[in-house]
């Protein structure tokens, strides 16, 4: 390591110590690094304007947010939490389970975490907290540990961001997402009718079986768009990037037209809130893009390989104690940052250890996603507390038993790759 | 003087939401010709990534507040009132300096690309990256302002969050 990097390093881990904004941090540091190695200044500029403007697939981002944010504003959750009553409410804890159930179906067709806790996770926690059942602490707990499952199913932007970094398929990585994303389904219905039988908690009014028609032709076009999204996708017409507009086109027509519910206003604001967000994940992407070209320069994946190489590291050594550095640093950092700048450096050592990047890549998504609802930083966390009012500290308490069973979870997904990769291998996957 | 600020932020934030607007109509519109018509427009693409481009720089230049940026606050707020002022402080003047530092080297590199043009549109490629010499100028200006303000005892960013910051929870989506 040289002494201008290890410079930019101090630098870097410094500012976003004190607090400083960690895009404008990376910058700061690629201008000390270039000041230092006697290069071109002008240099961290051209990574970043490059990068962003070369980078096609990077625009299912946007895409992306404004597809969930027009959904969260459409009456679209409201048809598909009246479905999910009618199916999931009967049992022990139902509003729970329902909560979970919404989450899974929301996570087929946005690919944000926060955007499914802060549109359909809100109303989910008002109805468990009035029907008065529900600590508040217990419904934030749920909707946060349920809402990580969004980008595990496709779409999902922290795979696209994944893929950027590591040259691995988008759409494979997609299909690599669904069974671990239904396992986690199952393990958090599993673990809510457990904790809803030790503590009583009793099921909603269940909907008579003849209304379920009915209710699942409401809800049906909104539960039509998975099916668009990935059809479009596996079936080859549309790319990942294109999906992403279709899918928001796609909430944009059922919201306007079949549920009319959204105004010019109401639009005006969703494009205003999805274009801040975007411009702040769009930032932190672009001086990503500065720093790995400098780690790149620097040659230090190479370096991390060879360390490892030294020590001799199997495989699946390798990933256990990657997972634990991630789950470490996803209670300090910020999931984009994670995927950004830390997973690049482990890329070519998964390479020279002959792990697969598609089942590496889903592994260290649902880890950054536990790093969502792990304290002190955990994005989920104060997203609801910013939404709801609920304190972090009361769903802290309750949250415990679901990051358990998470991460339980992640490790069968570390030691059976073979749950990641089954589905892509069925569409052709060589891996 | 707050008034026109205000004015100006909210036509900054329009200009975000009208890019944003354009670049997915344009996605929309390549869809279509490529799949509906069969004959795809060759322009869409990089109204695409332009508007990208300016969407990011533009929005993060005068759209985000403090709240919005991706940051690692756990430190910041656990330790006492000063210190604070003196992280805040020291941040400010960091981006001010590295950013003041590499701002002429970036307007050459912008510059150099006043003799190409993009590839279908045509525009001057210096001013489609021009949007990140406006950001450039925006942070100097900001954080020099900052660390002014700091010193001379005024409140520190997150006591001023009063104004237009509505429920938004600040924070990036993903």
């Amino acid at each position: 390591m040289s002494p201008a990097f290890t410079l930019c390093l101090v630098v870097l881990f410094g500012l976003a110590a004190i607090g400083a904004p960690i895009a404008h941090s990376m910058i700061v540091a690629a201008v000390v690094y270039l000041a230092v190695a006697g290069q071109d200044l002008g240099l961290a500029a051209e990574q970043m304007i490059q990068g962003i403007y070369d980078s096609f697939i990077i625009l299912a981002v946007p895409l992306f947010i404004v597809a969930a944010n027009i959904m969260n504003e459409g009456a679209i959750s409201d048809r598909l939490l009246d479905f999910c009553k009618a199916v999931v409410g009967r049992f022990r804890g139902g509003m729970a389970q329902v909560d979970i159930l919404v989450s899974l179906i929301f996570s087929g067709m946005s690919g944000s975490a926060v955007a499914d806790a802060a549109g359909v996770g809100k109303v989910t926690i008002n109805m468990m907290i009035r029907s008065g059942h529900y600590s508040p602490g217990f419904a934030g707990a749920v909707v946060a540990a349920s809402a990580t499952i969004g980008p595990i199913i496709p779409p999902s932007i922290p795979m696209v961001m994944y893929a950027l970094v590591s040259d691995a398929s988008i759409g494979y990585l997609f299909l690599g997402g669904v069974v671990p994303g239904l396992l986690m389904t199952l393990v958090m219905m599993v673990l809510t009718s457990w904790i809803a039988h030790k503590r009583d908690i009793p099921a909603e009014e269940s909907v008579p079986l003849r209304k379920l028609p009915g209710i699942t032709f409401g809800a049906f076009p909104a539960l039509l768009m998975p099916v668009i999204l990935l059809a479009g996708i596996y079936g080859g017409a549309t790319t990942p990037t294109e999906a992403a507009a279709v899918a928001a086109l796609y909430a944009l027509l059922l919201a306007a037209f079949l549920y009319r519910s959204v105004t010019w206003r109401s639009l005006s604001n969703v494009f205003s809130e999805s274009a801040k967000s975007s411009a702040s994940v769009g930032l932190v992407i672009g001086s990503a893009l500065i720093f790995n070209y400098i780690v790149a320069v620097e040659n230090v994946p190479n370096s991390i390989a060879s360390m490892l190489d030294y020590l001799d590291l199997k495989p699946l050594a390798f990933l256990l104690f990657a997972n634990l550095l991630f789950l470490f640093l996803g209670c300090l950092l910020d999931a984009t940052t994670i995927i950004l700048v830390i997973i690049p450096l482990f890329i070519p050592a998964c390479r020279a250890l002959g792990i697969d990047l598609v089942h590496f890549g889903v592994v260290a998504v649902v880890n950054c996603m536990i790093g969502l609802i792990t304290p002190p930083y955990g994005m989920l966390l104060f997203v609801i507390n910013g939404a709801t009012g609920i304190a972090v500290s009361a769903i802290v308490r309750e949250i415990v038993p679901y990051l358990l069973a998470l991460i339980a979870t992640l490790l069968l997904l570390i030691l059976f790759p073979d749950l990641t990769l089954w589905l892509p291998r069925q569409f052709g996957y060589q891996g | 003087m707050r008034r026109t600020l205000a004015w100006l932020r909210a036509l900054a934030d329009n200009v975000s939401a009208a890019l944003l607007a354009a670049m997915f109509a344009a996605f929309i519109l390549q869809i279509f010709t490529r799949y509906v018509m069969n004959d795809p427009l060759s322009w869409t693409q990089e109204v695409c990534v332009t508007a990208w481009l300016w969407l990011v720089l533009w929005g993060s230049a005068f759209s985000l507040t403090e709240r919005d940026q991706v940051r690692f606050d756990v430190l910041y707020t656990w330790v006492g009132h000063r210190t604070r002022r003196w992280f805040a402080i020291t941040s400010a003047a960091a981006l001010f300096a590295g950013f003041a530092a590499s701002f002429p080297a970036s307007l050459d590199y912008i510059t150099f690309y006043r003799i190409k043009k993009s590839p279908t549109i045509g525009i001057r490629l210096d001013v489609v990256f021009s949007v990140y010499a406006i950001f450039a100028a925006a942070v100097i200006v900001r954080s020099g302002y900052e660390v002014w303000r700091l010193l001379r005892g005024g409140r520190l960013p997150e006591e001023r969050q009063t104004d237009h910051s509505e429920e938004h929870t600040g924070v990036p989506t993903i």
